[in-house]
């Protein structure tokens, strides 16, 4: 009779119920969630009540006070202050709400745009689909960066423009996932069968192929809202974001970036927080996907 | 295998320990074999036609192209370079030139003569010339060379001393180049390989990377450079430089004001130019007082004295001062002009204190008076931009929006490009705009004509006061009368409240100290800092 | 076939002159360089003469017309802020450094990349895919001139190993390359990981198995070779990124590339640069789109047919 049991000893932490447990616990995404909702959720919702300073006032003598665990820091500015004398924790909270803002606008209104579009392309096919393609092509090879500069170049740093540009950048990935989707979905039977049935090509599109699709979407805008956040923060820092009124991190770091050295606090702090914020969206991102759909691993 | 693992990483710990805690100090670089030494500059427009390129980039012909008359290192006074002695006529038309005998090009093109001064004047005024003197260059009506060593420029326009040396010096942009290389190899010699008279020789440039120099063996001074090589390395991050300095990469180079205190304390030596080189005011846009100005609007928010006194009594510009500008500036009185400037008066520095005392009380007041208050707030924008080695406007921007929120203005600061900026007020599109520019010293009939003139293209502010006054210094050629009229327009420029001054600086660098033990130069250079030659290496 | 690729190059075509007019109607939309171009002295003539010194007064229309004409040949002007040095010229002059960056780059991630995919899943689902994943991913939350600069600070200054800036040997490249790199690595991990899973399963590598061979045997030779094709894709769009990508390193590194041309010609108008390196890029991306189109098409007869 074959030893079906294993004769290995147990390591000391698995008793039985903490084994359970762990096993739940690894089920969801809590640690990304966690974070998310603590770097990003709570700051960006609560900030007025959160924030202990005003991010936008400062006294220019309390310029680059170091953060309270270190000489000269105080409670007062618990993450320090930077070259205004502005409070760094302020300015981070109210940070996550301009940074989550421009994203989930951006990636809204680009992912509407780029699922219409996509959906029209893979299920019409012919003409259409190649023309759709095409602008796909177009945007997809236009670099992002250098349309911002000139864009801004052209019209000024302003909320407006960063979302313009970051929705000519992203639309263009939703069209490509939809229609790959859709052309795939299209030839099904229950398509099919409700052609016969005599539903109207809108119709179709949007209660059959549609909710097929929204997982690898729910995906994708998830994975892209790291990205964006990525983005502005590098259009900051070649001096063609978002307006230096607003205290967004990608604004910050690139102020900060002389004082790398020196007053560390002033880029170190928002840096970490795009990137915590960013990791764990890719993390969750991550997770739907391979609980949602397996057949996106080429997101 | 997992004890391996752990003894492997703690070992490594312990050597990154180590390493970490080391003292951090400015690269060991030794200074008997510092064969080539290297400039870290924080970057400039690359090309070898100098009459394309703005003055403050003349910094990369600093070594190998000499200008007639040279700077005293300590005092910035002409001294005799290409040029030995100079005179000029009565009526200041016509000055005249006598040039140094038996200077060399170069790479064997040949001697110095008065043909080389002519024909770096025809360079300037080329069609494709955007020199920074060319509208001075261009009122050359001849230029004569009675023989090889004389030259003599003949101006449609009385020049005073002040601006034909300015021209002139090593602050202006008259660049001997060779002609006789000209002739040979035409623009393209003097794109790839250029020849001057300089103390070093130009050897070779990469776009985007740095320039290299080799030591003239034979200049006409006999002064021998302590170093064999010069290089200015282009870094145009600040943490860059700072950190190539730290590792040794680079002996000198241009730090911003934020890091003084953090290369000083790791040890870095600091040098400071002789003389005061740029000042940096707030021009307000709309300042088109002109009567019958067709773009000048009587609602503009800037435009009323009250509102510019107040904004200008908001700021307290000793607190900006040492914190922005780390102590390393000097309060300016009003823009453009320094005590050797025509038509200083020394009683500009206690009218300051009296007219633009720090006060937010009394803004609030005049602001008020103005017609504005917390049901109708004053708003305009501030438009920041950032360029290589002027990186202090987002910072002044942000420290005035907070001075003037305090007294209940909107000022909101934008980060845009210069070419953004320059392009809005050049077409009258600034009422609702101010601006901090960093501006290099000039003479001060050069500045008023520029920025308060109406043919000059900048329009800081213009009246008809400064404009009937200005009228008549372009006209004289009277030293005493001209002093007096320059002073009444400063006077005027003072009491409107034309623009919010601010500082005037230094160009200071900073050095390896184990490397460089001296360093001397006067500052108001086309390239601010200059006098390579001059540096002396510790031995 | 031939049908396929002539319409796909067709449209290829079609796309590269959509993209022309857009960066010439942005660029010259963008503003004046004869602002930048003159000094703050200069005065009203100054600016009529260079005006027409570059011929900036003519209508857009014909401005376009010019262009293009010029553009066919291969010229694309001037350039502004260079004076003296052709657009084409200049943007030739730097590429070989930015190909020579996205290339070590490519390299180093995948360097890093294929190991950590390929234990990633072969240890599927323990505690070294988790760390696999976390390390992967760390690199595509990093803002990449922070880490730029966080990583000259430590290799260049505090330990010198390394030096901080510019263009040299080996040493120059290493620096730039992780923080351009880094970035790609969770991607590319990923494609790996999922590829190799895909085909550890399969059939003929449990052939393999029983066969007796070695399992890393199995691993490295039967399901990397296998694996390898989807990543070919990738591969393609990974290049376009990595290109424009380079811009912030560049600027952190002054990396002498095209990232850093077109953000100076950007700044200072100089629309003929900025024109030429945006459309050489869009070119490239464009074509590495076509080529990988037309193997996709060779390998899967069904594409062709759509």
């Amino acid at each position: 009779m074959p030893q079906l049991t294993s004769t290995r000893t147990l390591p000391w932490y698995a008793i039985p119920w903490v084994v359970d447990g762990w096993r739940q616990v690894k089920r969801y995404p809590l640690f990304s969630l966690g974070i998310l909702i603590f770097v990003l959720v709570i700051p960006a919702i609560f900030a007025p009540w959160v924030a202990p300073h005003d991010p936008y006032m400062g006294t220019l003598s309390n310029r680059l006070t170091p953060p309270v665990w270190q000489d000269g820091g105080s409670m007062e500015h618990i993450l320090g202050t930077d070259k205004l004398g502005r409070d760094m924790l302020s300015r981070i909270i109210y940070g996550a709400r301009v940074s989550l803002t421009v994203s989930l606008i951006a990636i809204f209104v680009g992912g509407i745009m780029g699922t219409v579009l996509g959906l029209i392309s893979g299920y019409f096919g012919g003409r259409t689909d190649a023309v759709i393609m095409r602008l796909v092509d177009i945007s997809l090879s236009i670099p992002t960066i250098l349309l911002a500069l000139v864009l801004v170049a052209a019209v000024g740093p302003s909320f407006g423009t960063v979302i313009t540009v970051l929705i000519v950048l992203l639309w263009a990935r939703y069209a490509r996932l939809t229609r790959g989707e859709t052309l795939g979905i299209k030839e099904r039977d229950f398509i099919a069968r409700a052609r016969v049935a005599g539903a109207s090509h809108t119709r179709i599109m949007f209660k059959y192929i549609f909710p097929n699709v929204f997982n690898s979407l729910i995906v994708l805008a998830t994975l892209q809202v790291g990205y964006v956040i990525l983005l502005e923060s590098a259009l900051s820092f070649l001096g063609a974001g978002l307006p230096r009124a607003e205290p967004a991190w990608g604004v910050m770091v690139a102020d900060g970036r002389e004082l790398i050295v020196t007053a560390w606090w002033v880029s170190m702090f928002p840096g970490l927080a795009i990137m915590l914020t960013v990791l764990s969206l890719n993390l969750l991102g991550d997770w739907l996907r391979d609980h949602l759909d397996p057949k996106l691993r080429n997101l | 295998m997992k004890l391996k693992l752990a003894s492997l990483f703690t070992g490594l710990l312990m050597v990154l320990a180590v390493m970490f805690g080391t003292v951090l100090t400015p690269g060991s670089a030794d200074a008997a074999q510092v064969k080539r030494l290297i400039f870290a500059s924080a970057g400039f427009h690359e090309s070898n036609r100098f009459w394309t390129i703005a003055r403050p980039d003349h910094l990369q012909y600093e070594p190998y192209w000499e200008t007639l008359v040279g700077m005293d290192p300590k005092t910035g006074d002409p001294i005799p370079q290409l040029a030995t002695k100079w005179e000029h006529s009565p009526d200041f038309k016509d000055w005249t030139f006598h040039l140094r005998k038996g200077v060399q090009f170069h790479y064997g093109y040949g001697e110095f003569t008065s043909a080389d001064v002519v024909h770096a004047h025809s360079l300037l005024v080329r069609k494709d010339s955007t020199a920074t003197l060319g509208p001075l260059w261009r009122t050359v009506d001849k230029m004569e060379t009675p023989d090889k060593y004389t030259v003599v420029f003949r101006f449609r326009n009385p020049i005073m001393p002040p601006s034909m040396m300015f021209a002139v010096q090593r602050s202006g942009d008259l660049r001997i180049a060779s002609k006789a290389q000209w002739d040979k190899e035409g623009v393209e010699g003097l794109d790839r390989r250029p020849a001057g008279t300089g103390y070093f020789m130009f050897a070779g440039r990469q776009t985007g990377l740095n320039i290299v120099f080799k030591r003239n063996p034979n200049h006409w001074s006999g002064h021998k450079v302590d170093f064999e090589e010069l290089e200015f390395r282009i870094a145009r991050e600040e943490a860059t430089r700072l950190a190539l300095l730290l590792s040794g990469d680079v002996h000198i180079g241009d730090l911003p004001r934020e890091l003084h205190k953090d290369a000083l304390a790791r040890g870095l030596k600091r040098f400071q130019s002789s003389l005061a080189v740029d000042w940096v005011s707030v021009y307000l846009g709309g300042q088109w007082h002109l009567k019958g100005h067709k773009h000048f609007d009587p609602k503009a928010p800037l435009v009323n004295k009250k509102v510019r006194q107040a904004l200008n009594i908001a700021i307290d510009r000793e607190e900006m001062l040492k914190s922005v500008f780390a102590g390393r500036a000097e309060l300016a009185y009003l823009s453009l002009w320094i005590p050797a400037s025509e038509g200083w008066n020394p009683k500009w520095e206690s009218k300051f204190k009296e007219l633009y005392a720090y006060n937010p009380e009394k803004a609030k007041q005049l602001l008020k008076e103005a017609g504005y208050g917390p049901g109708n707030p004053l708003k305009f924008q501030i438009w920041v931009f950032v360029e290589p080695g002027e990186s202090e406007g987002p910072a002044i921007g942000d420290a005035l929006a907070i001075y003037f929120k305090r007294i209940g203005v909107e000022a909101e600061v934008q980060t845009h490009d210069w070419a953004k900026i320059r392009t809005t007020y050049r077409k009258y599109l600034s009422k609702n705009i101010m601006w901090p520019n960093i501006i290099g010293w000039r003479p001060a009939d050069n500045g008023v004509r520029n920025f308060y003139y109406s043919k000059g293209n900048n329009h800081h502010y213009e009246d008809d006061f400064l404009e009937e006054t200005f009228g008549k210094v372009l006209k004289s050629n009277d030293a005493k009368e001209r002093d007096s009229l320059m002073r009444a327009i400063g006077d005027h420029l003072q009491e409107v409240y034309a623009d919010i001054p601010l500082f005037w600086f230094r160009n200071e660098v900073f050095a390896n100290p184990k490397v460089v033990a001296e360093m001397v130069y006067p500052g108001p250079a086309a390239g601010r800092t200059s006098h390579f030659e001059l540096i002396k290496l510790v031995k | 076939m031939q049908r396929y690729i002539a319409v796909r190059v067709l449209q290829s075509l079609l796309a590269v002159l959509v993209m022309s007019v857009i960066v010439f109607g942005l660029a010259r939309l963008s503003g004046n360089p004869i602002d930048v171009m003159l000094p703050i002295e200069a005065e009203q003539e100054d600016y009529d003469r260079l005006t027409k010194y570059w011929g900036l007064d003519k209508p857009l229309h014909v401005q376009y017309v010019v262009f293009v004409k010029k553009a066919l040949q291969g010229d694309f002007g001037d350039s502004l802020k260079y004076q003296g040095q052709s657009a084409m010229g200049l943007v030739m002059e730097r590429l070989p450094a930015t190909l020579e960056l996205a290339g070590f780059a490519l390299l180093v991630s995948v360097i890093i990349a294929v190991p950590i995919g390929v234990l990633a899943a072969v240890a599927k689902d323990t505690g070294w895919d988790a760390a696999a994943k976390v390390v992967a991913l760390l690199g595509q939350s990093l803002p990449a001139f922070w880490l730029g600069i966080v990583l000259m600070w430590i290799f260049a200054v505090w330990l010198g190993w390394l030096p901080s800036s510019g263009r040299g040997g080996l040493q120059h490249l290493i620096l730039p390359a992780i923080t351009l790199g880094w970035f790609q690595v969770a991607a590319i991990m990923r494609l790996v990981r999922s590829s190799m899973l895909e085909v550890l399963d399969s059939e003929f590598v449990k052939l393999a198995r029983v066969k007796g061979i070695p399992e890393w045997k199995v691993v490295w030779k039967h399901c990397l070779r296998n694996a390898g094709i989807a990543p070919l894709t990738f591969f393609a769009i990974i290049a376009g990124v990595l290109l424009t990508g380079s811009v912030v390193t560049e600027t952190v590194f002054t990396w002498p590339g095209v990232g850093l041309l077109v953000v100076d010609a950007v700044r200072s108008r100089d629309f003929q640069v900025v024109q030429a390196v945006v459309i050489i890029f869009a070119f490239i991306f464009i074509l590495c789109n076509l080529l990988v189109d037309i193997l996709y098409a060779y390998l899967d007869p069904r594409i062709r047919y759509q």
